[in-house]
């Protein structure tokens, strides 16, 4: 076959009318044939495969020091393990065995490298916990939101420029591009987009989850649904936003270097305050603590912030 | 059970699939779940909402070539009618999977159940916690776990 085949492990059972095929020539034959068994299916496949070996490399890859330092920058060194994880080709348990074993071996550099590495697998355990615990509901508030508005503000649909990724924001277009087409995103562009979405449209955080369980690799209602419920504030003491420094810091700048609004327009630059005022209804328990709670908001003065590699596995995080 | 069909799921596409462990070169079958690819399930879609969405081909591709690793039939259409029907085809007097997280998968069990024996296998943990564990926010949790954790770090091997 060419070497761009793809060829499922042999069996050792007979084939029976209406098996799916286990063979295909290339992943342009896969795609086609996906195409015709799932006919509502929309898009094309995602340049990130699937399979033991990709999620191999990965784990080798893994720098569990690098991690620590540079996992909220877009481009910075994590995982990408998440769909992975998401469908059990790699358990939890196989990731922290990988970790415990690099931090092992000499010049390792032992526990310490390693906490925020197992910390962050350790959001994806509690997500699951929590999913089981909650079952399908799941997909409701589970607090009150803490944004002075009635969840009845909120639409309920996603808006089509949204959908569309023409919203005009180059940063918020480059996220939702990226979604389409390759189905991961880097934790921290989720939790900007569910912000976006959730805070400056005020939209419903349901659309915004399942419209990212439609697209996402690594997509379940855990770390997906949760995610988004802490960024709305329905899982958290006060509701998840960013100004125009954090995105440009931890993007490289990229984004507003092309965008149109740059220079006038763009919704995210302000500061803190003015944005809390513009987005959020005088509420007395978000404002109390005010200076330590924007401090914690703001991960470049709190020095921890989101970026997990599961599905917007956790956003920012607090002490 | 002396000649049971493995159901794989798709929280379990890996070696670590304890079904997979425990009776390896057993017929298995994994199934395409339509609902749940149409957007019609609480696993993709907003149960409350008003308009169910497919699933994009990108996570059905990412599945598939997770599936062509595993020695497993595939198939598309009702998972617990799909699994029967592979068992009665197999001749199987059970069927065994692994737990899973989603409330589909003890859902198609029980389906399952209506017909054959099922086992269901646990797979490794990431840590065990004896006792109800504090879920309200994540340091309640970490609280416990970390320790937990990382006494396999020192305990456990290199």
């Amino acid at each position: 076959m060419a070497p761009d085949s793809l060829a499922g492990v042999a069996l050792a059972w007979a084939d029976q009318p209406g098996d799916l095929p286990r063979q295909f020539e290339s992943r342009q034959a896969l795609e086609a044939e996906l195409r015709r068994l799932f006919p509502a299916a929309e898009g094309p496949l995602s340049p990130i495969r699937g399979g033991r070996r990709q999620a191999e490399a990965l784990l080798d890859r893994i720098q569990p020091a690098r991690y620590a330092k540079g996992r909220n920058f877009l481009d910075g060194p994590v995982t990408r393990l998440s769909p992975y994880i998401r469908h059990g080709v790699l358990s939890l348990a196989d990731v922290r065995d990988a970790v415990f074993a690099k931090l092992q071996a000499p010049g390792g550099g032992g526990r310490q490298v390693g906490e925020k590495l197992i910390n962050e697998l350790g959001w994806r355990d509690f997500w699951q916990r929590l999913w089981q615990q909650l079952g399908d509901g799941i997909w409701r508030d589970q607090e009150e939101l803490k944004t002075g508005h009635h969840p009845g503000a909120y639409a309920a649909e996603l808006p089509a420029d949204v959908a569309e990724g023409r919203t005009g924001l180059a940063c918020m277009d480059g996220f939702i591009a990226e979604l389409h087409a390759t189905g991961w995103l880097h934790n921290h562009a989720r939790m900007w987009l569910a912000a976006y979405l959730v805070h400056w449209r005020r939209i419903r955080w349901q659309a915004g989850a399942q419209w990212f369980l439609r697209h996402l690799l690594d997509g379940d209602p855990a770390s997906n649904n949760l995610s988004w419920q802490w960024v709305a504030s329905s899982f958290s003491h006060k509701p998840y936003f960013f100004n125009r420094g954090n995105l440009e810091r931890y993007s490289g700048g990229t984004f507003c270097r092309n965008c149109p609004l740059s220079e006038q327009g763009c919704p995210f630059d302000a500061s803190y305050e003015q944005l809390e005022a513009e987005l959020f209804a005088p509420m007395p328990s978000i404002r109390a603590g005010n200076d330590r709670s924007r401090e914690r908001r703001d991960p470049r003065r709190s020095g921890s912030s989101p970026g997990p590699s599961a599905a917007l596995s956790r956003p920012a995080r607090r002490p | 059970m002396q000649r049971p069909i493995l159901w794989i799921h798709g929280e379990a596409l890996g070696p670590a699939n304890p079904a997979l462990q425990a009776y390896p070169g057993r017929p298995a079958v994994f199934v395409f779940d339509a609902a749940l690819l149409a957007g019609c399930s609480p696993t993709t879609g907003d149960p409350a909402g008003a308009a169910p969405q497919a699933v994009s081909l990108k996570r059905i591709g990412f599945l598939y070539e997770c599936l062509l690793d595993l020695p497993v039939s595939l198939r598309h259409g009702d998972v617990a009618a799909e699994v029967l029907a592979f068992a009665r085809a197999h001749g199987a007097d059970g069927i065994v999977t692994s737990a899973g997280t989603d409330p589909r998968v003890e859902a198609i069990c029980q389906a399952l159940e209506q017909e054959l024996p099922v086992e269901v296998l646990a797979p490794e943990p990431f840590v065990e916690l004896d006792g109800p564990v504090d879920l309200g926010r994540f340091s309640r949790y970490w609280r416990r776990a970390e320790a937990a954790v990382w006494r396999r770090f020192t305990s456990g091997p290199a």
